[in-house]
């Protein structure tokens, strides 16, 4: 009966009203159980290595979407506050007598302090404005720390980093995370702490006029709230959970370097969330899912794997703003009338036409890449299973062909396709 | 008493251009203050001067006697100010329901607070839903408020500006685009939810500020030229020179 009240998403008003459930249990409930079942689904170590690094991106992208979806600040260099908390963690790590004392899951728990301590310091300039001026700072910023990292070699390790050891800490209920799938679920908690603390910050007074803010900073000044405090204190909780995902990095990998404060990796964080689409909550986590996925598994079928990243972010910003999670929401309508079967025949069609279009390009991309790159007096290459001869005209008929035959598809049924959709949606107007 | 608001000497400039040239006006509290001019007469440039969005170059502005000079407009808010824009300005992307609440938040003592949750607050749910009452919106409660239509907009800018208790209420041209029916749903409006309060307006529609208002001053040219009762303003000789004959003539 209580489930009901807390799940049924077409009376918002009444759960309001009713006061007594905030936080809506049920997808956090399934979150938590697919956490704790998932290593026994997927038990070989890659996996497990995949899994800890989707977790440590998803409190990474959640964090920085409190900075870009909920208080509508563009950082260029949030990488640094997930760094330095993590090259804080890998200091304490090698500091043994200390670190002997200190049970590895409360690690994290430092690196937020050093994630927010060098937030509040940036902060207090840096959000002075929002907009442009906000994300040059942010860029320089990120920069300046990043080149830090070869001058103040006893902080930041120089070029090869600052390694240590995680299992010379206290023990943990006898656990010593000597294993990775023991790693997997200090993660994992860590997840779940971080994802239902900044779930419950965005129902704040301050996530709430951070919202305010994004929207409209001087209607909020004339509400009596600064909107530089506002963003302040938004920066600062994002850098406290950038650290937390700093810690688990280095918690996970044992070092850090260099790579782990760039621009590359700041701008990586800027894709994901993205990606997953900064307008809902769960939206970076949907991204930082996609692009591990992504980037580990594509990137052991082809070399061109960040080729194809930057092709889907860019499809992504041009046709769906709302990033991947926009893309969900916008079948809910459709959805609640018990009409999204009616887009199943029409999707199929169009975008099955679409798929395979972008597989003939691939295969197009794959072999111009293989026909430049690969050894001289090396011909054959595989593709789909086929292997072929890449100096021979046939294969390049073939997925020519495959290519105009599958955009001709799509392109031939996208108005049909269009059309279920409008008619998916047009009922709405009627019913509310 | 001290007056709720009092401008002396007050004067703005744009470069070599003088908006606001030498304002002096003294605003009793629980008056309703009509500030009426022509065109280009400086009228915005002095609400915005007196809410802090623009610093003035030279004279004084007091709230309950307290100078305002180099507060910001968050500042003054907090001491009981508050205003509405001229060109609708409200949080199009939150829902109806979240802008109200949003502008209780600091009266309500939550200022930078990140440990309770507004939802599970009855003060500031039914505080919220109150005003929606008194703005007559509760039937749009959960819509994102930039999909209302204009006169609801209008009437929301209303209810944020009221909602955080402010007694010194200050609308710029509240019924600025409606229509007739519009402008007098709007118009009873404000009557309602100012009751007990200090207004200060800026309006172009005669029949507004006459219906409204107990003081009328009138602003040509960055100087006031007259202020006094609907009836005095309406029957000096300079307003009628200057600017409103005939306009007044028909109300």
């Amino acid at each position: 009966m209580s489930d009901q009240i807390t799940t049924d998403p077409t009376k918002p008003a009444q759960r309001m009203r009713a006061g007594s459930m905030v936080l809506p249990l049920t997808p956090w409930l399934i979150a938590a159980v697919a956490l704790l079942i998932l290593p026994f689904i997927f038990t070989n170590n890659s996996a497990i290595t995949i899994m800890n690094q989707m977790a440590i991106t998803i409190i990474f992208a959640l964090a920085y979407n409190m900075l870009l979806g909920q208080g509508g600040m563009l950082s260029f260099g949030h990488a640094v506050y997930a760094g330095v908390g993590g090259f804080a963690c890998m200091h304490i790590i090698n500091a043994t007598d200390f670190f002997a004392n200190l049970p590895l899951p409360l690690l994290p728990i430092f690196g937020g302090l050093f994630g927010m301590g060098l937030a509040t310091i940036v902060g207090s300039f840096s959000t002075r404005k929002a907009g442009t001026v906000f994300a040059m700072i942010s860029l320089g910023v990120g920069e300046l720390i990043a080149a830090c990292s070869v001058i103040i070699v006893a902080f930041f390790g120089g070029e090869e980093g600052i390694s240590g050891d995680r299992t010379y800490g206290l023990p943990f209920f006898g656990v010593e995370f000597l294993q990775q799938i023991e790693v997997y679920y200090l993660i994992a908690a860590w997840l779940m702490i971080s994802a239902v603390l900044m779930y419950l910050y965005s129902r704040t007074p301050m996530g709430r006029m951070a919202n305010a803010v994004r929207d409209n900073p001087e209607r909020a000044e004339f509400l009596g709230y600064s909107a530089r405090w506002v963003r302040f204190y938004s920066f600062v909780a994002s850098g406290f959970f950038a650290g937390i995902a700093g810690a688990l990095f280095a918690i996970n990998y044992e070092i850090l370097t260099e790579e782990n404060l760039n621009t590359t990796q700041s701008g990586i964080i800027l894709l994901v969330t993205f990606l997953g689409g900064v307008g809902f909550f769960f939206g970076p986590i949907i991204g930082a899912i996609v692009f591990t996925l992504v980037q580990t598994v594509l990137s052991l079928q082809t070399e061109l794997w960040a080729f194809y990243l930057g092709m889907i972010f860019v499809a992504t910003v041009m046709f769906f703003p709302g990033g991947l999670a926009g893309l969900i929401m916008m079948h809910v309508p459709a959805w609640r009338l018990g009409k999204l079967g009616h887009l199943a025949w029409p999707y199929l069609k169009t975008l099955g036409g679409g798929l395979i279009g972008c597989l003939g390009a691939a295969a197009l991309i794959e072999m111009i890449f293989h026909l430049r790159h690969a050894s001289i007096g090396d011909h054959e290459m595989t593709l789909f299973w086929t292997t072929f001869d890449s100096h021979t005209v046939l294969p390049w008929i073939i997925a020519g062909a495959v290519t105009v035959i599958g955009f001709a598809i799509c392109r031939a049924t996208a108005p049909a396709m269009v059309e279920a959709w409008n008619e998916a949606n047009a009922a709405s107007k009627v019913t509310t | 008493m001290t007056a709720a608001l009092e401008l002396a000497a007050l004067k703005k400039s744009f470069g070599k251009t003088e908006i606001i040239r030498g304002v002096g006006l003294s605003i009793g509290q629980g008056e309703r203050h009509a500030i009426i001019g022509p065109n280009g007469a400086g009228k915005s440039t002095l609400f915005n001067l007196i809410t802090g969005r623009f610093p003035q170059t030279e004279g004084t502005i007091r709230l309950h006697g307290q100078d305002l000079a180099g507060k910001a407009p968050f500042e003054i808010n907090r001491m009981g100010l508050s205003r509405s824009f001229q060109i609708t300005n409200i949080f199009p992307k939150m829902t109806v329901f979240e802008n109200v609440r949003c502008s209780l938040l600091w009266s309500m003592g939550y200022r930078y607070n990140f440990w309770s949750m507004v939802g599970r607050s009855r003060a500031l749910t039914e505080g919220a839903d109150a005003i929606l009452e008194q703005i007559n919106l509760t039937a749009r409660r959960d819509l994102p408020a930039g999909v209302l239509s204009y006169a609801e907009q209008r009437a929301l800018e209303i209810g944020i500006t009221i909602a955080g208790g402010a007694d010194v209420i200050m609308l710029d041209e509240p019924t600025a685009g409606m229509s007739h029916s519009e402008t007098d749903y709007i118009v009873d409006l404000i009557r309602t939810v100012t009751v007990g309060k200090t207004l200060v307006m800026v309006e172009h529609d005669m029949g507004v500020v006459f219906g409204l208002a107990d003081q009328i001053s009138v602003l040509v040219y960055g100087e006031i030229i007259a202020t006094g009762t609907p009836e005095a303003v309406r029957a000096n000789p300079r307003v009628q020179e200057a600017y409103l004959g005939t306009a007044l003539e028909d109300h």
